[in-house]
């Protein structure tokens, strides 16, 4: 059998809009947010998000079947990927500790968690990996409007508070000294990270949205730019992963996710090229 | 004529360490009218984890002061300094703002800016105008008055991580221009510039002191800042549990210098030729 053509695209391109549209948005605003992680050098927050979020669904699942409560498994994947944010926003110095060895206790704690929840819930657990870690082929109607609704509130977000995301994550100490709120900027800025991948993992699995939320931002970054049209451009650069893989996905018959990050790292060595090439 | 010592704990210990009188060798080298008070440290003490490192100090910063902080490593400045700038919490003791929206500017050392950031130059002025929930709303900053103010407007679009000590320093400089700062606080300002390109900045503080009259307080290595450019010094030892405060001349003259220093910083302090910072 041959491969799908353009001319099948287009025509059942009402099936596929949703989720092209669900993973144009995650791409952008994931693309926008990996700035940060990346300035920060915390890539595999990521990561530890998603597994927390794992964590969100197994423990709704125990609730329901062992205490009778009626918990959104959503709601848990949001819940724990906050309470990671949280974890990640506190100031690890003070525990003489970096933040990487918290990101990295933070993730074998959840992912044991799961593991050992999902002992618990045995006749779920297969759900569990299908309700967090999504597929991207085809999104629920209710999960594009959770990305749309989560996408477009933090999109807002960083638009009013661009300038005081950037002061605290460049010179945090400057900016508390001149009474910028850095403390609660860097909740918002973890929260909203851990918001999106929450959603977006449900809708498109843990692989483009990692992928997302790492190598558009350092596509970006290579490129040299002033800070916000850095930031503008890992946005687009991760809406155009997220499209483009789709389309090629659909067209040579791969898996979704995957053809997504390959398409952006793929852009990650265009860029790489090209400041190579680029005259000192 | 400015003020006279307001304290000197030459041998004191951290707790309750007895204040001796004034040390009066030296006259005054500054002949400034004092301003008004900005900022008073009363009986502070500062430390980690609950113990002080120093003994209390007192100290009275007014407008138009340049102060420098002198002490070895190890002394104490940089817990003197984070705490004074908020940073870090007295174990004792209080800091006074003349007014709760005193408008304090903060110049850190260079290794903490993370070149990672793309951030321009003019990003980085801007930033100095921020003060509180600012950052919410619209920036309303004289970006290209405040680079203009330290000759660095042809710099305003390049990026900060390119530029050489001197113009970073330069640039830091406009970002307190832009804050319209009352009370500036730098942490060794110049510790990885040539000699020229930090006399240039000496120079420059002097300047913006003078035009604005803003307080300085400036924590150095460089007992040439103390001698040339401060009207008043603070010098910390850990070691030897003590803390001076006075005019540059008194605290060169103390016994607290000359143990922390020994003989080679009489050579710096009154012998070597002396620098020469235009305001």
């Amino acid at each position: 059998m041959s491969d799908p053509s353009w001319a099948d695209f287009v025509a059942g391109f009402e099936i596929f809009r949703d989720p092209l549209l669900c993973a144009g948005v995650a791409g952008l605003v994931l693309g926008f947010l990996g700035v940060f992680v990346v300035l920060r050098r915390m890539v595999f927050v990521t990561a530890t998000l998603s597994q927390s979020a794992g964590l969100g669904v197994a423990l709704a699942f125990y609730a329901q079947i062992h205490l009778g409560w009626a918990l959104d498994p959503v709601l848990g994947a949001i819940a724990l990927a906050l309470a990671a944010a949280g974890v990640f926003a506190l100031e690890p110095s003070k525990l003489r500790l970096s933040r990487e060895s918290i990101l990295g206790v933070s993730y074998i704690t959840a992912g044991a968690l799961v593991v050992l929840v999902g002992d618990r819930i045995s006749q779920e657990a297969h759900e569990i990996s299908a309700i967090v870690f999504g597929t991207a082929v085809l999104v629920r109607f209710s999960d594009l409007v959770l990305v749309l609704v989560v996408g477009g509130a933090i999109t807002l977000l960083h638009l009013v508070a661009h300038r005081g995301f950037v002061f605290a994550s460049f010179d945090p100490e400057g900016a508390r000294v001149q009474g910028v709120p850095v403390r609660a900027l860097d909740l918002a800025l973890w929260g909203s990270l851990a918001l999106m991948v929450a959603v977006a993992t449900r809708a498109l699995g843990v692989l483009p949205v990692f992928a997302f939320a790492v190598i558009p931002a350092m596509t970006a970054l290579l490129l040299g730019a002033a800070m916000r049209v850095t930031l503008v451009v890992a946005a687009v650069l991760g809406a155009t992963a997220a499209l483009v893989g789709y389309v090629v996905a659909f067209l040579w018959s791969f898996p979704v996710g995957a053809t997504q990050a390959g398409v952006a790292a793929a852009l990650f060595v265009v860029a790489a090229l090209l400041r190579r090439l680029r005259p000192a | 004529m400015s003020t006279p010592v307001t304290s000197t704990s030459e041998t004191g210990t951290a707790q309750g360490a007895s204040v001796t009188p004034a040390v009066t060798a030296g006259a005054p080298r500054l002949a400034r009218p004092p301003g008004a008070v900005l900022l008073r440290s009363e009986h502070l003490l500062v430390g980690h984890g609950g113990r002080a490192i120093l003994p209390p100090i007192d100290l009275t910063i007014s407008a138009g002061e340049i102060w420098t902080v002198l002490g070895r490593n190890g002394a104490g400045k940089t817990t003197w300094f984070r705490t004074l700038l908020g940073l870090a919490r007295p174990l004792g003791g209080a800091i006074v703002r003349a007014r709760p929206d005193l408008r304090v500017a903060y110049v850190p050392q260079r290794t903490q800016f993370d070149e990672l950031y793309p951030v321009r130059v003019h990003e980085v002025v801007r930033m100095g105008a921020e003060r509180g929930r600012s950052v919410f709303g619209r920036s309303r900053v004289d970006v290209d008055g405040a680079l203009t103010a330290v000759d660095a407007l042809a710099l305003r679009d390049r990026p900060f991580r390119a530029l050489s000590e001197g113009q970073k320093q330069r640039v830091l400089l406009a970002r307190v221009c832009a804050a319209r700062a009352e009370l500036a606080l730098l942490d060794e300002p110049t510790a990885a510039m040539d000699v020229v390109a930090e006399r240039e900045a000496f120079s420059l503080l002097a300047r913006l002191r003078a035009e604005h009259d803003m307080a300085v307080v400036v924590v150095s290595h460089y007992l040439d800042v103390a001698r040339e450019l401060a009207d008043k010094a603070l010098l910390l030892d850990r070691e030897g549990q003590s803390v001076v405060v006075g005019t540059p001349a008194q605290v060169f003259d103390s016994e607290t210098f000359h143990r922390a220093y020994g003989t080679s910083a009489e050579v710096c302090a009154h012998d070597s030729p002396p620098a020469v910072f235009h305001e």
